[in-house]
C-alpha cells in the first residue's frame, strides 16, 4: 500500500495505456476463471444437493453465493484493470491467503510422514519425503507467488482517489481502537469467568468453611451434596511458607547481584553475568522442577528425620529462590543506575569508601525501586506453579514440624494454592471444581494487590 | 558509622598525631568492611552464576546420553514406563507457537500502535474515549502481573468449558495468545516510540495520510523491536506449562487438525518427571527445550545489539 508515487504514476497510466504488463493480464484472466469456477462449483455442488433434497432455500443460496462470488471476482477485475490500489490490495491480499494455506498443508504433511512414526526414518526415505514435498509446494505456490511478487513490482502503475484513502485511514482507526481494548477485554473476561464458576462454592461451603477450614477432601462431592471438605488454610500456609523461604534465600542474593551489576564489577564481568541471569529467566520452569526433583531432593533427603523424603517447603524454597533471581535482579539494578550520579560523587568526595557510598547513599535512594523489586519478585514466587508442584510434595495435610524440633517444619509437605489448582483441575467436577475456581479467585486477589503496591512504589521512583 | 567514638577522647589531648592515627586506623577499618562487603557481593554474584551453570550443565550432560536422531524423530509410546522418543512434542510446540504468534501478534501490534499513534490525539477529542485508553492501558499492566495458571484456569473455563473446544491446539492457542499479548503489547510500543518523530512529520508533510505512514514509514522503521517481541513471547510458550497442562490435554499423538489434543515439550518433561519413572527422558527433553531457549535468546541479543547499533549510528 505504497501510494506515495502517486502523481507520477497518473501521468504513466495516461501515456502509456496500452502497455499493460504481462501479468497483470495473466493476472485477470485468472480471476475470471477462478471466480467464475468456484461460484460455479458451489453451484454445482448444490445442485447434486437438490437431487436428494429439493428444497427452494438450498437453490436460492446456491444461486446467491454464485452471483457473490462471481461479482466479488468481476469487481475486482475491473479493478485491476483499471490500476485501482484496493483492487491489488484485495487480489495480493487473496493470493497471500492462498500461500499460506498450501504452505501449511505441506507442512502438516511432512511433519506427519516424518515425526508421527514408531520407528526413527532412514536418511533415504527422509530425503524422498522432503524432495516430494519441496516439488510439491514448488508447483502449488509458483502460481501464486509470481503473481504476487508482479502485483508488487508493478505497485507504481495503481493509484487510489483522496476519498479511498481518507475512508481507509479512518476505518483502520477504530479497527486499531478495538485491538487496543482486547487486553482490557481478556482482564474482564478472566474475572467474570473465574468469579462466575467461583459462585456455587461459595455458595454451598461458605467463605468461612473455605477460608479457615484446615481439612481438605473433596473425594465424595458431587453436583448435589457437598460431602467433601474444602479447607483451604493448609494451601494458603503451605503458599506463605514457599514464598517466604523463597524470599529469604533469594532476596540478599538478588539485591548482592544488582549490586554486582550496577556498581561493584568490571565491564567484562557484567558482561558474563547479566547474560546468565538473563538465561535463569528463560529456562523452563518444568526444568527447574525436573532439576529439583533430581538434584535437590535426594541431597534434602539427608537430613536425617523421620518422614523426610526430600520433597517438601525446603526444596521448593529453594527452586523459587533460583527462579526470582532474575526477576529481582533486573528491576532492582535498574533502580541503582538511576540513582543520580552526583549523589555518589559527593559520598566519594567526602572521602567515604565505596561500600559506604553504596550503603549510606545509592541504596536509601534506590530504596522504593528496590521494594517493587523484591514484590515483584515475592509475586513471582506465589504465582509459579509447574516447577512447585513438583518439588513440594502436595500434600494436603497442613505443614507441621516433622518432630519435636521447630526447624524441621521446612522439611515437611505441603501444598500451594496453584498447587491446588493445576494438580485437581484437570479431573474435578461439580463443586470440587468451583472451590479450585475459588482459589484462583484467591490468588487473583492475593497477585493483583501485591502487583499495585509495586506498582505504585515504582510510580512514586518515577515521580521523584 | 561508629568510627569516632573512643578515639574522640585522644583526640582532644593530642589532635595532630592521634588524628592521622584514627584515620589511618578508621580508613582500615572502613578498608575492611568494604573488602568484606564486596566478598559476599560477589560471592551472590558467583552463587547465581553456579545456579546457572550446575542446572544447565546437569541437564546437558544428562540429556546428552539420551538424545539422538533417533529419539528427536520417534514418537513418545505412553504408557506407564515413558517409553519412546519425543517427536511428536518437538512438533505440537512449533504448531502452538505459530497458533499463538498468529493470533496474538496482530492484536498486540495493533493495540500498540493505537496506544502510541492515536492514543493522544484520540482522548482529547472525547472524553469516553481517553477512559476507554486509560482502561486498555492498565488492562495491559494487569494483565502483565497475572500468574499463568489463572490465564489457564481462564481457558479452561471459557475455551475449554464453555466454548467446547475440548483440549485441544486452539483453546490452547486461544489461552496462550492471553499470556503473551501484554508482552507484545510493551515491546511493540516501546520499539513504536523509538522511531523518531521526524520520519513521521515527514512522511506527513509529503501528504501522505496518518495510516499510510505508519504503514510505509512507521513500522518498518519499528520491524526489529517488534521481531524481538516476538521472539520473546515465543520463548515465553515454549517454556510454558501450566497454562498447556490444563487447556492442552497431554496426548502424545501428533494432532491432525485445530481441534485435537496434544502435549507441547515442557509439558512432555512435567508428564515424563511425575507419570513416569523415566527420568532419563524427561532430561533429554528438558535438554532440548534448553537448547532452543538459549538459541532465542541468543537471537534477541542479537536484534537487540543491531538495533542500539542502528540507533546510535543515526545520531
Amino acid at each position: 500500500m505504497r501510494e506515495n508515487k502517486n502523481t507520477p504514476s497518473q501521468l504513466y497510466t495516461d501515456a502509456k495505456e496500452v502497455d499493460r504488463p504481462f501479468l497483470l493480464i495473466i493476472n485477470n484472466l485468472l480471476i475470471t476463471v477462478g471466480s467464475i469456477g468456484l461460484g460455479g462449483y458451489w453451484l454445482f455442488q448444490n445442485q447434486t444437493f437438490w437431487q436428494k433434497i429439493p428444497s427452494t432455500a438450498d437453490q436460492f443460496q446456491a444461486w446467491l453465493l454464485f452471483i457473490l462470488i462471481v461479482g466479488l471476482g468481476s469487481t475486482l477485475l475491473v479493478g485491476l484493470w483499471k490500476y485501482k490500489n484496493w483492487a491489488r490490495t484485495g487480489i495480493s491480499f487473496i493470493f497471500l491467503i492462498g500461500l499460506v494455506y498450501f504452505l501449511t498443508n505441506e507442512f502438516f504433511t511432512v511433519a506427519t510422514a516424518i515425526f508421527a512414526g514408531n520407528k526413527a526414518l532412514k536418511i533415504k526415505e527422509l530425503g524422498s519425503i522432503i524432495f516430494t514435498s519441496l516439488v510439491h509446494i514448488t508447483t502449488t505456490c509458483s502460481i501464486p507467488l509470481l503473481l504476487l511478487i508482479g502485483l508488487l513490482k508493478f505497485a507504481a502503475f495503481f493509484n487510489e482517489a483522496p476519498a479511498q484513502r481518507r475512508f481507509i485511514d479512518r476505518t483502520v482507526r477504530y479497527f486499531l481502537l478495538a485491538t487496543a481494548l482486547s487486553a482490557v477485554l481478556i482482564v474482564f473476561l478472566i474475572i467474570i469467568f473465574t468469579i462466575s464458576e467461583a459462585m456455587p462454592a461459595i455458595e454451598k461451603i461458605g467463605l468461612e468453611n473455605m477460608l479457615l477450614g484446615t481439612i481438605w477432601r473433596p473425594g465424595s462431592a458431587t453436583e448435589t451434596q457437598t460431602l467433601g471438605q474444602f479447607g483451604l488454610l493448609p494451601m494458603i500456609v503451605g503458599s506463605i511458607y514457599a514464598t517466604l523461604g523463597a524470599t529469604l534465600l533469594g532476596v540478599p542474593l538478588s539485591i548482592g547481584a544488582a549490586i554486582l551489576l550496577a556498581e561493584v564489577a568490571p565491564k567484562p564481568v557484567r558482561e558474563v553475568v547479566r547474560p546468565a541471569v538473563e538465561l535463569l529467566a528463560g529456562i523452563p520452569s518444568v526444568v527447574y522442577g525436573l532439576f529439583g526433583m533430581v538434584v535437590l531432593a535426594p541431597l534434602v533427603r539427608n537430613f536425617e528425620v523421620p518422614q523426610n523424603t526430600g520433597f517438601g517447603i525446603l526444596t521448593a524454597s529453594i527452586v523459587l529462590a533460583v527462579m526470582i533471581i532474575p526477576t529481582i535482579t533486573n528491576i532492582a539494578e535498574d533502580a541503582i543506575r538511576a540513582v543520580p550520579h552526583n549523589y555518589k560523587e559527593g559520598s566519594l568526595a567526602l572521602g567515604a569508601t565505596h561500600w559506604q557510598t553504596i550503603y549510606q547513599v545509592i541504596l536509601p535512594s534506590a530504596r522504593s525501586g528496590l521494594m517493587a523489586a523484591i514484590i515483584l519478585g515475592i509475586g513471582r514466587a506465589l504465582g509459579e506453579t509447574m516447577a512447585v508442584i513438583m518439588v513440594i510434595g502436595n500434600s494436603i495435610a497442613m505443614p507441621a514440624p516433622l518432630d519435636n524440633n521447630l526447624l524441621t517444619l521446612v522439611l515437611s509437605a505441603a501444598r500451594t494454592l496453584t498447587g491446588n489448582i493445576a494438580v485437581e483441575i484437570n479431573y474435578a467436577s461439580g463443586v470440587h471444581r468451583s472451590a479450585l475456581f475459588f482459589t484462583g479467585v484467591l490468588l487473583f486477589i492475593m497477585i493483583m494487590s501485591i502487583n499495585s503496591i509495586a506498582r505504585s512504589l515504582m510510580r512514586e521512583r518515577s515521580t521523584q | 558509622m561508629s568510627q569516632t567514638g573512643s578515639s574522640s577522647i585522644t583526640t582532644l589531648s593530642n589532635p595532630l598525631v592521634s588524628n592521622s592515627q584514627t584515620a589511618t586506623h578508621n580508613l582500615a577499618r572502613r578498608k575492611t568492611a568494604q573488602t568484606l562487603a564486596f566478598m559476599l557481593i560477589w560471592l551472590s554474584g558467583l552463587i547465581a552464576i553456579a545456579a546457572v551453570v550446575w542446572i544447565i550443565g546437569y541437564v546437558m550432560i544428562q540429556g546428552a546420553s539420551i538424545v539422538d536422531l533417533e529419539f528427536l524423530t520417534t514418537r513418545p509410546q505412553g504408557g506407564m514406563d515413558g517409553e519412546g522418543g519425543m517427536s511428536t512434542t518437538i512438533v505440537t510446540t512449533l504448531y502452538l507457537v505459530s497458533l499463538t504468534i498468529a493470533i496474538a501478534a496482530p492484536l498486540g501490534i495493533g493495540a500498540a500502535v493505537y496506544l502510541v499513534e492515536y492514543a493522544t490525539e484520540a482522548s482529547r477529542e472525547s472524553i469516553f474515549i481517553a477512559r476507554l485508553i486509560s482502561l486498555s492501558r492498565s488492562g495491559v499492566e494487569i494483565l502483565a502481573g497475572v500468574p499463568s495458571i489463572i490465564f489457564g484456569l481462564f481457558g479452561f473455563a471459557l475455551f475449554v468449558s464453555a466454548m467446547k473446544l475440548k483440549f485441544s491446539l486452539l483453546s490452547a492457542g486461544l489461552s496462550g495468545a492471553c499470556l503473551i499479548l501484554p508482552v507484545i503489547i510493551r515491546t511493540s510500543e516501546e520499539a513504536l516510540l523509538s522511531v523518531p518523530r521526524s520520519l513521521r512529520e515527514g512522511s506527513l508533510a509529503l501528504g501522505a495520510t496518518r495510516w499510510q505512514t505508519i504503514w510505509g514509514v512507521v513500522l518498518p522503521a519499528a520491524l526489529p523491536g517488534i521481531i524481538t517481541g516476538i521472539v520473546l513471547s515465543i520463548g515465553r510458550i515454549i517454556a510454558e506449562t501450566a497454562v498447556f497442562w490444563v487447556t492442552l490435554g497431554g496426548s502424545y499423538r501428533l494432532p491432525k487438525n485445530l481441534l485435537s489434543s496434544g502435549r507441547t515439550m515442557a509439558l512432555h518433561v512435567y508428564m515424563l518427571a511425575s507419570e513416569t519413572r523415566a527420568f532419563e527422558r524427561a532430561m533429554g527433553t528438558a535438554a532440548v527445550l534448553i537448547i532452543v531457549i538459549i538459541i532465542l535468546n541468543l537471537v534477541i541479543n542479537y536484534l537487540s545489539r543491531r538495533l542500539t547499533a542502528r540507533a546510535t549510528g543515526q545520531r
